[in-house]
């Protein structure tokens, strides 16, 4: 029989740590888990699973612990061999394992769930957060997006607060069209000097039903950010443009604030700076309903649940919760319309966007 | 037998060191291409190379090797193209022999070196099975049945 050639005791450690750690797949970390007893030793206990998923997403270091709801061995077979050391380590290498699989294997999607809030809204609800989560800037005859309130400096940022499917997604991408005033003359473009973008979690105390424009005043209050983005210049363009992460991010929590930094249009009739946005759209891969996470207030770190070992993953068109204030609008769309044909065209112009010059001649 | 460097014109020769390995053979680098190594640049700045450096942990197969890969990498306008085929080459040896290299470049801390014959082996381990694994390493399962049926369970996600 030849000599084995088993580079792991002929190496050691060090080398062949680095060696198994630059495979980069984790299927190949948790193949080589299964060669022999000193391989499995030697993956698990050095926890090259737990590194390798943390070399893909750094978010992962505020991890207190992880839990499996489905295990797979019975209270009966861990053996009292076993420490309680051991359990973890071995319980760690599944789950990371199986983690950074599944963020390397599902195919991105949409993945806002819904529009919270933004920190300022000209015309409320009219023009309204909801109306990014539209991809087109007209739906039949009225105008769909976000207007923040006109500021005499351009300096002046603005946010929008995102809800995201599920409390844990691997975000690669956000897109975002600012609006073109296709009503207004020189058809201007109130896009924002750059973007930047945060991800995190509400701290305990925020009640998520009256999250309003004051969260935004200080966000860092209401919210806790597992990750900042670098900053992204924005074109005046009437076009999706594409912010591509340098690497895919964990977002823990479910939350994204959209930072607009920077005014670069003046509205004419007011001599104000605005920022509007038609759309906002987020790629990306839901981890749920196969993970969860549980923040533990209030150290900010938080439990990494597997709560299944299949990828069970979310339907493709989940139903978009519709929010009060979206119906409250829609109710009011429909008042102003009774209104109108009851002969009270007093209220005509609050249908149309800002500064539509030509409404009156809609309803002549 | 100690290896000569490339020629030097005669007015400007090239400073070299000398190594000298486990078993006893010496060999000659120029101190540019030592400088890849960062133990033997911490000697040289430190002026301890002036007399034969002994490696007791590499044999002069291997440290013939080893001088050869500093000197042909120290090489100034080589193509990236033909030095990529030349690692290549270089590290299309038994596994014993990449085995040496990783620990005599690990020792010397030449990171080049390294990470080429790292890659090497892990280009060996990549997308295979267990199976395969046994057979490139000759290495033996040590699992009961039981114990291998259970890990492929667990590890299921990673065999489909």
């Amino acid at each position: 029989m030849d000599p084995s050639v088993d580079f792991v005791p002929i190496l050691g450690l060090d080398m062949s740590f680095k060696i198994l750690l630059s495979l980069g797949d984790p299927c190949d970390i948790a193949r080589a888990s299964c060669v022999s007893r000193s391989w499995h030793g030697f993956v698990v206990s050095n926890g090259l699973s737990k590194q390798l998923c943390l070399g893909m997403f750094p978010q992962l270091s505020g991890v207190d612990h992880v839990t499996e709801s489905c295990s797979f061995k019975t209270e009966a077979e861990t053996g009292s061999s076993n420490t309680k050391e051991w359990d973890v380590l071995e319980r760690e290498h599944r789950v990371y394992g199986f983690l950074s699989h599944c963020c390397r294997s599902i195919v991105d999607r949409e993945c806002i769930s819904d529009a919270i809030s933004a920190s300022s809204t000209d015309n409320f609800p009219e023009e309204g957060i909801n109306n990014t989560l539209e991809m087109r800037d007209r739906v039949g005859r009225i105008a769909s997006y976000w207007s923040s309130e006109g500021q005499k400096k351009p300096a002046v940022p603005e946010t929008l607060i995102y809800k995201l499917v599920g409390d844990l997604c691997v975000i690669t991408e956000i897109d975002i069209q600012p609006f073109q005033a296709y009503f207004q003359t020189g058809l201007p473009i109130y896009s924002a000097k750059s973007v930047r973008f945060r991800m995190g979690y509400p701290k305990a105390s925020v009640d998520l039903d009256s999250v309003d424009q004051s969260c935004h005043d200080s966000t860092n209050d209401k919210f806790v950010w597992t990750y900042t983005s670098p900053e992204f210049p924005m074109a005046q363009e009437n076009c999706l443009q594409k912010f591509k992460f340098p690497k895919p991010v964990l977002c823990i929590g479910g939350f994204l604030l959209v930072e607009l930094l920077g005014r670069v249009q003046r509205q004419e009739m007011d001599g104000l700076f605005y920022i509007c946005v038609s759309h906002v759209r987020v790629l990306g891969r839901p981890l749920s309903p196969t993970f969860g996470v549980d923040i533990i207030e209030p150290s900010g770190k938080f439990v990494l649940k597997a709560l299944s070992y299949t990828k069970e993953s979310l339907p493709e068109s989940s139903p978009r919760r519709i929010s009060s204030l979206e119906l409250q609008r829609r109710v009011r769309n429909l008042e102003h319309i009774l209104n109108m044909l009851r002969g009270n065209v007093r209220d005509v112009e609050d249908i149309w966007d800002e500064g539509q010059d030509d409404s009156d001649e809609e309803f002549a | 037998m100690s290896s000569s460097s490339s020629s030097s014109s005669p007015s400007c020769p090239k400073k070299m060191i000398t190594l000298k390995s486990s078993d006893g053979e010496t060999f000659e680098i120029e101190e540019i291409a030592a400088l890849q190594s960062k133990t033997l640049e911490s000697m040289i700045d430190e002026n301890c190379a002036s007399t034969p450096v002994p490696l007791p942990n590499i044999t002069g197969k291997i440290l013939a090797k080893v001088v050869e890969y500093c000197t042909k990498h120290a090489e100034v306008g080589a193509d990236a193209e033909s030095l990529r085929a030349w690692d290549a080459e270089f590290v299309s040896v038994d596994h014993p022999t990449l085995f040496d290299y990783i620990l005599a470049a690990n020792f010397l801390e030449i990171p080049t070196l390294l990470n080429l014959a790292c890659q090497s082996v892990a280009d060996m381990v990549k997308g295979k099975t267990p199976d395969e694994i046994h057979k490139i390493f000759n290495i033996k399962s040590t699992f009961t049945p039981e114990e291998e049926e259970e890990l492929r369970r667990e590890n299921q996600w990673a065999f489909d």
